[in-house]
């Protein structure tokens, strides 16, 4: 039997959150972000809205798409890199994808009351505006790593601007971060074409 | 069920110490049997490395996972908790400086901390042959800073773009700079590609052109040079009865723990590093040495070393672009090698390097009035954060260590076999608590000194307290009294004992250690021939 995420987390609200309980959660989260419904929708329409618009529409997909892609690969409890100067192990902490994913649904939600129409059909403006509301009152004193962001709008910022792809618009130069050059390359700049 | 294991060598530990003293004994020309016990298991093999470091990347994960034994909380600053095939050399970010000669003989010079009973010259060409083993691309400085007998096996990572515009910058202060030495490769070499600047060296090279130490075991075990036994956890070194000979190591098979392993040699050589190497011999106390083994002195344990670090970020009105490459550095030894007359007749030496940074000029979420920026607002304001840049840079000083910067056993924590784990405790000598305000207020000068020289200014500055590059713990002398090892490595108690690498060093110098360390063991592997 299939269940919906948003039938099974109704469930789960008064089950106690057992492992199995909050992987179940991050699996049917993963596999409607992969599905074309409304929250893949919705995380595209926040996407025009919170990261450049000098990427354009293509430019914003490929960051969505590559938000969308780090949420389906997370996982929990997976052993972190190494403290220096401490014996203590870390370890990752619990999916934010199903928090995130209900994010989704209540900005969906608030745009469907207050305009009649679904988060993705808003002109952006209106968008920023419902965007802005739900970060009302959040502490954004620093950009967080991907996985502490408490909201999912935080999230997509925090994961588009730790990109690469992000350096090498900020500084319209292909300094290409983590990728392999030859050697006597990294002696020179390459002007990109918008810059 | 008791098994044995009959050898020539046993090496015990296989981070980079014991992979130089294999890889010495193995190619000395004389047929010999080396087993080689390791408590960690095997790292992945580099066809996985990609992966693992898009993981890394992506999520913060460990890419060398499992890379520890479990119930290892120890209490103290322990540098890391890799325990695997290859130690911490896994981790390392491939920096290989040499000590400078002064580092050898610090109470002679300056009058404070101890001399090392062997001089730079001693080391110089065991420093060659650590750098050739390692593959060390390197570009000689001043000869009066820089001495080397022979050059570097590897002509120099180059300069980036952002390291050239520095590298003027520090000019301009009457500080002489060179790319930092590194056991990367610049060239092919040991079978092992160029390095191609991805710049996640530490925590790991995905296509092996920064050396580790499994590199060595496997081109060792292929040969049929050594035998390496994994998961393998050494309890106990047994001395022969009624003599001071070490007869055999007594370990666990980590997948047999009912079961005993003795391995019966004519050698041992203890490669722990500075924590594992001194905690064996503790745990060793019996009949004859109650103390522990090679702990006569009293001294196994004692005298940690290390180097503290001052560390600042200078906002320079110069166009950078972080990211090219900010694990490599610029260097100098130029406050290593002073006299007393240099620095008003007190003891202050320390390194400097300096590195392309992105420190502070990170995209941003909130504006300098708090509001929240999003889409366009946040690359504008980015943008305008980055039209100067920003430099890192960096002193090591010297420590010198106290009898009580030591290494206990902890009774109160003990590992699944129930040995007590170690405790760590670190600790100034007097002199050095003392020297410590001058020291730190000088380098803060210096720093001064250079955003001047660039018309810059310095944003930031601050002290970690954490002793790095940490080593001793059974350290070298020619008294049996206050050492715990000879002058090549051979423990004053016992003849056919060794401790190599990072334990017997007698200081932590001013500079990143682990080429010493190389050197070191294969000092001592030359005079176990």
């Amino acid at each position: 039997m299939s269940i919906s995420r948003r039938a099974f987390l109704a469930w789960a609200a008064g089950a106690v959150p057992v492992a199995a309980v909050v992987r179940r959660a991050h699996a049917l989260s993963v596999a409607e972000l992969s599905a074309e419904g409304a929250p893949s929708q919705t995380l595209l329409a926040l996407g025009d809205v919170v990261l450049p618009s000098e990427l354009g529409a293509e430019g914003t997909s490929r960051a969505v798409d590559a938000f969308r892609r780090w949420m389906v690969g997370y996982r929990e409890h997976a052993e972190l890199t190494h403290g220096y100067g401490t014996s203590r192990i870390r370890y990752s902490g619990p999916t934010p994808v199903t928090r995130w994913m209900s994010q989704l649904d209540a900005l969906d939600a608030a745009a469907r009351q207050r305009y009649g129409t679904p988060f993705a059909s808003l002109d952006v403006a209106r968008r920023e505006q419902l965007v802005r509301a739900a970060l009302a009152g959040a502490r954004m004193d620093r950009m967080p790593a991907v996985g502490e962001a408490d909201h999912v709008a935080v999230a997509l910022v925090a994961h588009f601007f730790a990109s690469p792809v992000a350096t090498d618009l900020c500084y319209g130069v292909a300094i290409g971060r983590e990728s392999c050059r030859p050697l006597a390359a990294s002696g020179e700049l390459v002007l990109l074409k918008h810059s | 069920m008791r098994s044995v294991i009959e050898t020539d060598v046993c090496i015990i530990g296989s981070g980079i110490s014991a992979a130089m003293v294999a890889e010495r004994l193995a190619h000395s020309g004389t047929a010999r049997d080396i087993v080689v016990l390791e408590a960690g298991d095997d790292v992945p093999p580099l066809a996985n490395r990609y992966a693992l470091r898009e993981r890394a990347l992506a999520y913060g994960e460990n890419p060398w996972p499992n890379d520890h034994l479990d119930g290892y909380d120890v209490d103290g600053p322990l540098q890391s908790r890799s325990m695997c095939v290859g130690g911490l050399a896994m981790h390392w970010g491939g920096v290989t400086p040499r000590f400078s000669p002064e580092d050898f003989h610090v109470r002679s010079l300056f009058g404070v901390g101890h001399d090392w009973p062997i001089s730079y010259d001693d080391l110089e060409p065991h420093y060659q042959e650590a750098e050739e083993i390692l593959g060390v691309a390197g570009e000689q400085g001043p000869g009066a800073m820089d001495p080397r007998a022979k050059p570097f096996p590897m002509p120099p990572l180059p300069l980036t773009y952002n390291l050239g515009l520095l590298k003027q910058w520090v000019e301009k202060a009457g500080i002489a700079m060179w790319s930092q030495p590194s056991a990367k490769n610049s060239v092919p070499y040991g079978g092992r590609a160029p390095c191609c600047r991805n710049d996640t060296c530490s925590p790991i090279c995905p296509i092996g052109a920064k050396y580790s130490p499994d590199f060595t075991w496997n081109a060792l075990r292929q040969a049929r040079k050594v035998r390496l036994e994994t998961r393998t956890l050494v309890r106990q070194l047994v001395l022969e009865r009624g003599r001071s000979r070490v007869s055999h190591a007594l370990a666990v098979a980590r997948d047999r723990p009912r079961d005993t392993l003795e391995i019966h040699a004519k050698q041992f050589v203890v490669a722990g590093g500075y924590v594992w190497s001194a905690h064996l011999l503790l745990l060793s106390a019996q009949p004859g040495a109650p103390n522990g083994l090679a702990n006569r002195s009293g001294l196994v344990g004692k005298y940690l070393t290390g180097h503290r670090n001052v560390q600042a970020i200078i906002a320079l009105p110069i166009r950078l672009y972080p990211g090219i490459n900010e694990q490599h550095s610029l260097v100098t030894k130029q406050f290593m090698r002073v006299t007393p007359a240099d620095t008003g007749g007190r003891y202050v030496r320390h390194d400097l390097r300096v590195w392309e940074s992105a420190a502070g000029r990170g995209a941003r979420l909130t504006s300098d009035t708090g509001a929240l920026l999003l889409g366009d607002a946040i690359l504008r304001d980015w943008r305008e954060r980055t039209k100067t840049g920003v430099a890192r840079v960096r002193a090591y000083y010297d420590v010198i260590p106290d009898r009580a910067s030591e290494l206990t056993l902890d009774a109160s924590r003990r590992n699944a076999w129930g040995d007590p784990l170690p405790k760590l405790s670190f600790r100034d000598d007097p002199a050095s608590a003392e020297l410590r305000p001058f020291t730190e207020e000088r380098i803060r000068g210096l720093f001064s000194t250079m955003a001047r020289a660039g018309a810059g200014t310095v944003v930031r500055t601050n002290v970690d307290e954490f002793q790095d590059h940490p080593a001793g713990g059974c350290r070298m002398g020619d008294d049996p009294a206050t050492s715990v090892v000879d002058r090549y490595g051979r423990t004053h108690d016992h003849e056919n004992l060794w401790v190599v690498g990072a334990p017997t060093s007698v200081s932590g110098g001013c500079a990143n250690a682990t080429l010493t360390f190389c050197a070191l063991a294969l000092r001592s592997a030359a005079r176990m021939l």
